[in-house]
């Protein structure tokens, strides 16, 4: 199924060596042993995930157009780091992350309420509402409330604590080693370059859902990372979607993708009114010549999206509104909470809407879509809990799942560096 | 009640499912949904169903900034039923999608931003 012979690759597509591997090879690479769950269900892995996953890797936080004007910021909790993360584009345009953390006693310097907060700091700055400590958004300390008070304070040392902070295609990522062990460009290495190119910035009417789920956050990852559920899980959203095939596998690195093919499911007669909005015209429509080369390389016309999955949390689903009709591509990420509770994030893009109409199209597409992911979730803390009730002890994996073998594998081999 | 709902002349008709049905953000829309029955998803759809093209074509003039009140009520409507439409014709008139995850935990980040805002993205 990854077949490449007897086709023409897209132009570009040379470029990637990681194409057109046999299930064959694959296997031979990745095994077909069943996948121990230890990991998933013991705490101490949990710890070690932290320590030596989490603090050390490359993870996105934002977007560009997320935070689009000098002095825009986003304050994300990381539980899995203990910290809370302020990401802000400073009076030079540049995107700083920094710990959202007081140099003075240690109190948050934006208050948020949420998992994640959005704001904008006037005049380039930022206080603590505490005691009025004042920092530039670049993150030096500037003022401080009664300074002469302190007998001796040296504010030259007393800026926000700086994380690295790096952008690829639009997606922001920190990374809390000081310093990483890597650029995150070699840490995308090729599936960087894989997914390059693509207009993401131009998707930017966005629906964002999150939810807390109760299990292990690697059980979410992997109920997102396959394609061999859709005929059962999405039976009743996704009625009559045929020909799901989930292949063209590409190993990178810690990193990974595949790709949904599928002839799509016959519209119900609503849905075929709304999507004509969208499905046919350029802007929101079917855009294949957008995507990136080495994305469905041989030009399939029953190409749906991309599933990648970049380690150690985050997916894009890159579509070029192949697939659901106007959606540009969406993103899922899961961010634990603890060992047995899960942040999960979903976000579908499309390009704006330019009336009221394109508007209405987009909303149906998203309560279709935000319907089959209240199916997906529906699995996550049933898996869970029949992990944990220890009458199993390996997962048994087939081919579509190719995606989970080879992160389960990554992530005991960061454990053990 | 149906006398206090301007729409734009030609779908004044639907002036009865905007009370009901119409609002302007996925949270409150989600709360009417989450409460109604086989009936009301079936008798709304039977009614918008062969409207929607002449709806769609209208709103396509309509730029979603700046709309007066009677545009924005056929947007929150025809919105309602973006959203609705589906629970008849896949979910057998369930206000539930069936075998799924509570939709009451799902949070929309957008969910209490009027629909016509794009807003944070």
């Amino acid at each position: 199924m990854n077949d490449l012979s007897g086709t023409t690759p897209r132009k570009g597509s040379e470029a990637f060596s990681h194409l057109g591997r046999s299930v064959e090879a694959i296997r031979a690479e990745l095994g077909i042993e069943p996948v121990p769950v230890e990991a998933i269900r013991d705490p101490a892995v949990y710890e070690l995930e932290r320590e030596k996953i989490f603090r050390r890797t490359w993870l996105k936080v934002a977007t560009d157009w997320e935070i689009p004007e000098k002095g825009d910021y986003k304050v994300k909790e990381l539980q899995v780091a203990d910290t809370s993360v302020l990401i802000v584009r400073g009076k030079d345009g540049v995107v700083r992350a920094f710990h959202n953390v007081c140099t003075h006693r240690g109190n948050k310097v934006v208050p948020n309420s949420d998992f994640e907060t959005f704001g904008k700091a006037r005049a380039n700055v930022v206080s603590c509402r505490f005691h009025g400590w004042v920092f530039s958004t670049d993150g030096p300390l500037r003022s401080v409330p009664m300074e002469e008070a302190f007998g001796k304070l040296d504010k030259a040392c007393l800026g926000l604590r700086e994380i690295a902070c790096e952008t690829w295609e639009g997606f922001i990522f920190i990374n809390l080693a000081d310093p990483p062990e890597q650029s995150l460009a070699d840490f995308l290495g090729d599936f960087g370059k894989l997914f390059a190119g693509y207009p993401y910035a131009e998707a930017t009417s966005a629906f964002r859902y999150s939810t807390v789920l109760e299990c292990n956050w690697k059980v979410a990852l992997y109920a997102f990372s396959e394609g061999y559920h859709v005929p059962t899980i999405h039976a009743g959203s996704l009625p009559g979607f045929s020909g799901v095939e989930h292949s063209d596998f590409k190993l990178i690195g810690p990193h990974a993708s595949s790709t949904i093919y599928g002839l799509g499911m016959e519209a119900a007669s609503s849905t075929a009114v709304f999507a004509s909005r969208l499905v046919a015209n350029d802007h929101h429509g079917p855009r294949p010549d957008l995507l990136p080369p080495g994305i469905n390389p041989t030009g399939r016309q029953d190409f749906q999206f991309e599933l990648p999955n970049i380690f150690p949390n985050f997916l894009i689903h890159l579509a070029a509104g192949c697939g659901y009709p106007g959606i540009a591509f969406f993103t899922h990420q899961f961010w634990p909470l603890d060992h047995g509770r899960t942040l999960w994030e979903g976000i579908n893009y499309f390009r704006p809407a330019r009336n009221a109409a394109e508007r209405v199209a987009q909303m149906h597409t998203n309560a279709l879509h935000r319907n089959a992911w209240l199916e997906d979730t529906a699995t996550m803390e049933d898996t869970y809990q029949g992990i944990r009730a220890g009458v199993i002890d390996e997962m048994q994996l087939m081919d579509q799942e190719f995606l989970i073998r080879h992160a389960a594998r990554n992530f005991d081999a960061h454990l053990a560096g | 009640m149906t006398d206090t709902v301007t729409l734009p002349g030609r779908f004044e008709d639907l002036a009865p499912l905007v009370a009901t049905w119409a609002r302007p953000t996925e949270n409150a829309r989600s709360k009417i949904r989450w409460s109604a029955g086989p009936e009301d998803f079936s008798d709304f759809y039977e009614v918008m169903l062969p409207r929607l093209p002449e709806i769609l074509d209208y709103l396509a003039t309509v730029p979603l900034e700046g709309m007066d009140e009677a545009d924005t009520n056929l947007f929150c409507l025809a919105a309602a039923f973006a959203e609705a439409a589906p629970h008849h014709e896949l979910y057998g008139g369930s206000a539930d999608v069936p075998f799924s995850f509570s939709a009451r935990r799902f949070v929309p980040g957008h969910g209490d931003v009027p629909s016509w805002e794009t807003g944070r993205n």
